[in-house]
């Protein structure tokens, strides 16, 4: 990525969940530019009540951070039968949000799938946000630590992901992860 | 904290596996169109299940000497109705579940007949493939043993094809590894790990975390300066 006429470094943090968890939402919530998305119209049974149109390859969000180096979010798909992208984003991703929906306990089993996945195959730090803790339903984050069997050191964080703030504190409880491992 | 869901979502191993890990008194109620159910559990282990026309029924007695006497049963019965009963709980599929920790009391005299981890061993041989894939739904985990895992295999009564398994697990082969070396066809060894992991016998092991990015302090400082100016 060439910009001011100097090659720019890129900082890679991957955001995953389940179908409809607010990947995309959050991206945009913080990204300098309008979010890249590769969406298209939802046809299968199930996901169409939820939304009209879904990530089919991946979004992407920027934030510049100085003259050398460039932060991207990388939202993606969140139905399985995409997971092969999965695989190609989480290559060189310096941490990963996993967003899981806190009103949708049916769609618990895929976010652990997905943190499974990453686990194994490219273990970054990792945070989980629980979305939609403003709407009535939600599941509060320690529950959602038990639902998803996760271990005691993981940071689950409460997330509204249309508000700033609250995306803001997502990443920087991640960073505080990868600072970690510095 | 009541813990809530429904059935179709959570199967009793997850159930099981929560309340067995804290060691909580409580009553799980567990009920759908057709039946009521109350299970008493002691320090995390079922001690009686009782089946309720209505389920404010159930907490009208906080003393399990007075649900007894309610119900009519003498404490050397306890084992028998039990077992009786567990069949009849575990074949229910659908519904919501609601667990209450605390509530009631238990005289010192009530003893756990069937540990918790045999029960939670027996359901998980009985899971489909749908189900094992929600925990075990990569070939490239590794699991180690947990702290006690010996005595927790005790209480767990397992097979000899699951002491293979178990036997195999060292923090550092893979589900692949594993089924490779032991020969156990994928579903049986699936069925095993989610078990164990429910019964606390195995737990995920922690990867060394990889950063793909050769990031330094300084840099890190700086892109947390950025989103906090966000």
């Amino acid at each position: 990525m060439e910009e001011k006429g100097k090659k720019q470094k890129q900082i890679k943090i991957v955001v995953s969940g389940p179908y409809a968890a607010g990947k995309t939402q959050f991206i945009n919530t913080v990204s300098e530019i309008q979010t890249v998305q590769t969406e298209a119209k939802t046809t299968k049974r199930g996901e169409k009540e939820k939304k009209d149109h879904t990530t089919v390859a991946m979004d992407f969000g920027k934030i510049q951070i100085d003259d050398e180096h460039v932060l991207y979010l990388f939202g993606t798909p969140g139905q399985s039968r995409f997971d092969f992208m999965w695989d190609i984003l989480g290559k060189g991703m310096v941490g990963l949000v996993v967003l899981v929906d806190s009103t949708d306990p049916s769609t618990f089993h895929e976010a652990r799938k997905i943190i499974n996945f990453f686990e194994s195959r490219y273990p970054s730090p990792f945070v989980v946000g629980c979305n939609k803790q403003d709407l009535e339903g939600a599941w509060g984050p320690e529950d959602i630590r038990i639902a998803l069997d996760l271990d005691e050191d993981v940071k689950v964080i409460p997330l509204v992901s249309l508000d700033k703030e609250s995306v803001k504190n997502v990443l920087l409880e991640l960073l505080e992860e990868i600072a970690k491992h510095i | 904290m009541a813990l809530t869901g429904q059935l179709e979502i959570f199967n009793f191993v997850d159930i099981f596996q929560i309340i067995r890990k804290d060691k909580k008194d409580g009553i799980l109620v567990v009920e759908n169109d057709e039946k009521k159910f109350a299970v008493y559990f002691k320090e995390g282990n079922i001690v009686y299940i009782r089946e309720v026309k209505k389920v404010f029924y159930i907490y009208l007695d906080i003393e399990f000497e007075a649900v007894l006497k309610k119900e009519g049963v003498k404490k050397e019965e306890l084992y028998r109705l039990l077992v009786g009963k567990l069949p009849v709980l575990l074949a229910v599929k659908k519904g919501k579940f609601s667990f209450t920790p605390g509530f009631i009391k238990y005289s010192e005299d009530i003893d756990v007949y069937v540990p918790l981890e045999k029960i939670i061993m027996f359901l998980s041989r009985q899971l489909t493939q749908e189900e094992v894939e929600r925990k075990i739904s990569d070939e490239k985990l590794v699991y180690e043993k947990a702290e006690n895992w010996e005595e927790t295999a005790e209480k767990a009564f397992l097979t000899e094809k699951e002491k293979k398994i178990l036997d195999a697990i060292d923090g550092k082969k893979t589900v692949e590894q594993i089924k490779d070396e032991t020969g156990i066809d994928d579903i049986y060894l699936r069925r095993a790990l989610y078990g164990f992991l429910a019964v606390g016998l195995i737990k995920r092991a922690k990867k060394k975390k990889k950063l793909g990015f050769n990031l330094t302090r300084g840099l890190l400082k700086k892109i947390i300066g950025v989103i906090k100016g966000l």
